[in-house]
């Protein structure tokens, strides 16, 4: 199912969050709401999901105007950063609990809870209390809930944010494979670009309340369209006066680039970290790859060179 | 370190123990002196008996009502605030701070039969004080904060979130409030239910005001124990004080097992 945004504006108060964002989310894709904290993403999230009415504008699910249909009615997967598990109920039950609304036969929705525990592997669960699953665990058990009533979308807000490191890199992956596996439209908020990087197949980035760019990651990323979305998707430094990304600097003889003194090297597994500075004492940061800096041998203190790479 | 905690310890049951425990003794002491013939009739006496009565056809109507009060009220300033929920949200406490002895004048100033809205209703037939009506507006009113005191921190701590999630899933208002809302504020809400029980069944000052104290009529639980002891009936006063202490002290345990219980539930397996 493809969602349609068009010209939605939104204010709280005399603050205006969300600016005429016209948007298409692509059927089967995998989008992410790309934006720092205040950027108006979360408040988009729940505005296609009808938690939220737009002051003004549009949402189309499928060619379907859906701006004024009730939340229940919209077959939306909506999964907070909190989980929201029902504290009260089961595991079982609550993934059980779109099912009962659907007033379903009691067997029919025992068949189908089991199948969503053996898809989120929560199977051997079904008995505890929320309070007693760890964050992902609680995690996946929101995800079937919310895939019990077979959504058209899916709708993630921060899905990660709560987890540890590890776990969440672990869920990253999951919840990536288990879209591609159903198919289902999933736009999924975040302020970590990293992980929309690695997880969508679709950028929209968005600051104060309006679209800086959309499009794929790769080509967003090669292409900037602008120095807000150059600084917000990956890391930046600058050389001479000019910003760029500190993969796209190398060391080279003296004389063929800006002499500089090394004052830090950080050793991050396979990426090195190189500080220098000039004369006028400016700081530049470089990207090295391990080997590049085994290579390089560089020790600080020691007066070295650097150039933009010819290739960037 | 030790001994310090040991002495605070001693000091603190010794002030306990001077405040509540031995007068509460002292009440149930006196309740068994004279024997369990001499108990057996104190208990059968007319006036108590109806008293008791009185006391629970007004907890019966009183406590519901604060209830659903208390819930509504919770729901409204903590869901839909807005600058008339932040005065309803302070006036709520208004009865906490005002004497009873006050809060049953006022409604006697309103009620009465000469009063503001008493006058109207004596045209319609119908009398507000010196009955049960009046009685039971008195205890709604010094209870009035006891179940929305509970209910709103814990309404603001669970916040919104299960609640959206439920209206995703196809849920009407109706069954998110009765699946979602009501059970997480279960407890508080029964919490402020005993509150409310054990502050109705003994509330004095207001409702002497407002029921006239008639025995057999008007005459609350509470009055009638003051009512023995004004007129030197001291033991029937003693048995009538104990009957009201073993239901506080029941309704107490109660809740702090139901407590126990929900605790356990929830607990994390190890």
């Amino acid at each position: 199912m493809s969602i349609w945004l068009k010209n939605i504006s939104k204010s709280f108060g005399s603050d205006l969050v969300l600016d005429d964002i016209t948007q298409e989310i692509p059927q089967g894709s995998l989008t992410a709401l790309l934006g720092p904290s205040g950027s108006g993403k979360s408040t988009l999230l729940r505005i296609i999901a009808g938690l939220e009415q737009a002051d003004s504008g549009r949402v189309e699910l499928n060619g379907r105007d859906v701006t004024s249909v009730a939340i229940r009615d919209r077959h939306i997967g909506f999964c907070f950063q909190d989980y929201a598990p029902f504290n009260q109920l089961n595991v079982f039950e609550n993934i059980a609990y779109g099912l009962k609304v659907q007033k379903l036969p009691k067997a029919q929705i025992r068949r189908e809870v089991d199948d969503l525990l053996a898809l989120v592997r929560l199977e051997g669960f079904a008995d505890r209390y929320p309070r007693q699953l760890s964050g992902g665990q609680r995690q996946r058990m929101a995800l079937a809930r919310a895939l019990a009533v077979k959504p058209e979308v899916l709708l993630l807000d921060e899905p990660f944010a709560a987890l540890d490191a590890q776990v969440g890199a672990e869920m990253r992956e999951w919840v990536r494979s288990l879209q591609h596996q159903l198919g289902i439209t999933t736009i999924l908020v975040t302020h970590n670009q990293s992980e929309a990087m690695e997880m969508a197949d679709q950028l929209i980035i968005l600051n104060g309340g309006k679209v800086e760019q959309s499009g794929k990651p790769a080509d967003v990323y090669e292409a900037p369209a602008n120095p807000f979305v150059l600084s917000f998707l990956g890391p930046l430094t600058t050389l001479n006066g000019v910003s760029l990304r500190p993969h796209n600097i190398e060391f080279c003889e003296v004389g063929q680039g800006s002499k500089v003194q090394v004052v830090d090297v950080l050793h991050l597994g396979f990426e090195v970290r190189v500080t220098v500075t000039n004369q006028d004492n400016d700081r530049t940061w470089v990207q090295l790859t391990h080997d590049e800096a085994r290579k390089k041998n560089l020790q600080v203190g020691e007066t070295a060179a650097i150039r933009q790479r010819s290739n960037s | 370190m030790k001994r310090s905690r040991q002495a605070l310890r001693v000091a603190v049951l010794t002030y306990v123990g001077l405040l509540i425990g031995l007068p509460l003794f002292f009440v149930f002491q006196q309740t068994f002196a004279h024997g369990w013939s001499a108990l057996g009739q104190a208990l059968n006496e007319p006036q108590m008996d109806a008293a008791i009565v009185l006391s629970i056809k007004v907890a019966l109507l009183a406590v519901p009502l604060n209830v659903i009060f208390g819930v509504g009220t919770s729901l409204w300033i903590v869901r839909h605030p807005s600058r008339f929920t932040a005065v309803l949200d302070r006036l709520i406490d208004i009865p906490l701070a005002i004497s009873p002895i006050i809060v049953g004048l006022v409604l006697m100033l309103a009620y009465g039969q000469n009063g503001w809205f008493g006058k109207t209703f004596a045209a319609w037939g119908w009398s507000i004080m010196f009955s049960y009506p009046g009685i039971v507006i008195a205890s709604i009113f010094v209870s009035l904060p006891l179940v929305s005191r509970q209910v709103i921190p814990l309404l603001r701590e669970v916040g919104t979130h299960a609640e959206e999630t439920a209206a995703t899933l196809g849920a009407g208002p109706v069954r998110i409030f009765f699946t979602i809302t009501l059970r997480s504020i279960t407890w508080a809400t029964a919490y402020g239910v005993t509150l409310t029980l054990a502050r109705v069944i003994g509330e004095y000052g207001a409702v002497l005001v407002v029921s006239g104290n008639i025995a057999l009529v008007t005459q609350t639980l509470t009055l009638n124990i003051g009512a023995n002891f004004d007129n030197f009936s001291n033991f029937q006063g003693f048995v009538g004080a104990s009957v009201l202490a073993l239901t506080s002290i029941i309704i107490l345990s109660m809740l702090s097992i139901a407590r126990h219980r929900e605790r356990k539930r929830h607990e994390y397996l190890a």
